[in-house]
């Protein structure tokens, strides 16, 4: 059995941790930029080398070669820095982030950007489901399709997707704001407490709650200085949608729990 | 009897009201875009003046406590300014969620989050606190 490790991890009997805390050095710094070529590396070593650039070595510009769809990547970077990833990452890419400004060169999976404090997020590519799920501030930029449950239980940020969104968009959405170029699958803003969400597509159905709003000048101001900011070119005709506030109780909650939707 | 409170506010958390909570030319300097990622003001956009007990305030998600503003603020300010007393209080380290991590944190990270360049590590010698005169029972 290994000993106790700076992470704690001891043994895993499933085999799913790499009890090695140690970051394995490969990475190639020049000044204030690196590329960690993650080949051969498993995906603990991979995050490993990246905090170690990142937070011990000062660096503020990584790009990671070939990720292999490897899932979990990028995570918990609470740093302002900028990481580029010359491929795919897998399921759960740059979860828990705050600060980074994350450029990533190809699609990935499940749940990117999941709980994201702050920095953005931009892929240049499709996203699976429950992109930016529980987001919490920051921008995420998805340049093609995203599956079902986008920005499900957001509770701050931006996302845009430049592509089509799956079923149950915005589903239980507390805050922030989506702006989907294309197509919107059935149940549009289902059981969404707060936030705004931009369709410029076709939508099957709106979810319960989900009500048609009128555009103004803010809403204008807003999108197209996010599609200048990450060159999307001009916004397409939107159309607004916000909460109907039936399903609104806030008055009977008490101060605490009021509170945890802030 | 003694009143009873059930708000949390970053005052309470710290025992004491902040100077920037009361002096508006303490927070007016500060560049709210030098301290947020990216080219607009990023995850600052979804802080607003809100009111807490009659009182403007701004909330805090790092220490889930409301931050009372007192002193008066200009019409048509009102986000900018919560947005800085906000900034002012994270970067000084008075977030009681911040002051929290010396002691608590289990992993590798930054004290003052992402908001302050080159802020001290913590995190890296976590040792769970222990009761004293308290063992785990036997199993």
């Amino acid at each position: 059995m290994a000993g106790l490790t700076r992470s704690g991890v001891v043994y895993d009997a499933r085999g799913l941790v790499e009890p090695d805390p140690e970051p394995p050095m490969t990475a190639q710094i020049d000044g204030d930029r690196a590329v960690i070529d993650a080949t051969d590396l498993t995906t603990r070593k991979i995050n490993l080398e990246l905090k170690r650039i990142v937070y011990d070595e000062g660096v503020n510009d990584v790009t990671i070669l070939n990720p292999g769809s490897r899932h979990s990547l990028g995570v918990g970077i609470l740093k302002r820095c900028h990481i580029t990833f010359e491929g795919s990452p897998g399921w759960y890419a740059c979860g828990l982030i705050d600060g980074p400004e994350v450029q990533i060169n190809g699609r990935v999976g499940w749940s990117l950007a999941e709980n994201m404090m702050s920095g953005s997020v931009v892929v240049e590519g499709p996203a699976g489901s429950l992109t930016g799920a529980a987001l919490r501030g920051g921008d995420l930029v998805i340049k093609g399709n995203v599956g079902a449950r986008t920005g499900i239980d957001q509770k701050g940020g931006t996302i845009i997707v430049t592509g089509r969104a799956g079923i149950n968009t915005g589903f239980m959405m507390q805050r922030g704001r989506q702006v989907i170029c294309g197509d919107a699958g059935d149940g549009l803003g289902d059981s969404m407490y707060d936030g705004l969400i931009y369709v410029g597509g076709n939508i099957a159905s709106l979810g319960v709650d989900c009500v048609p709003a009128e555009m103004d000048d803010s809403d204008h101001e807003f999108i197209n200085r996010k599609f200048e900011i990450y060159g999307l070119g001009t916004p397409p005709d939107l159309k607004k949608f916000e909460c109907g506030k039936v399903l609104h109780n806030y008055d009977a909650l008490e101060p605490s729990e009021r509170k945890l939707v802030l | 009897m003694a009143q009873k409170s059930i708000a949390i506010d970053a005052e309470v958390l710290a025992g004491k009201r902040f100077e920037y909570q009361e002096d508006m030319s303490l927070v007016d300097d500060l560049d709210l875009m030098e301290l947020t990622p990216g080219r607009d003001l990023n995850w600052l956009e979804d802080i607003h003046l809100l009111e807490e007990d009659g009182i403007p305030a701004v909330f805090d998600r790092n220490s889930n406590a409301f931050l009372k503003i007192y002193f008066e603020i200009p019409e048509g300010r009102e986000d900018e300014i919560a947005r800085k007393v906000l900034m002012k209080h994270l970067i000084s380290g008075n977030s009681y969620g911040i002051q929290l991590k010396e002691r608590h944190c289990k992993f590798h990270q930054v004290e003052l989050g992402p908001w302050v360049a080159d802020s001290k590590s913590v995190g890296d010698d976590y040792t769970p606190p222990a009761l004293e005169g308290w063992e785990p029972p036997a199993h």
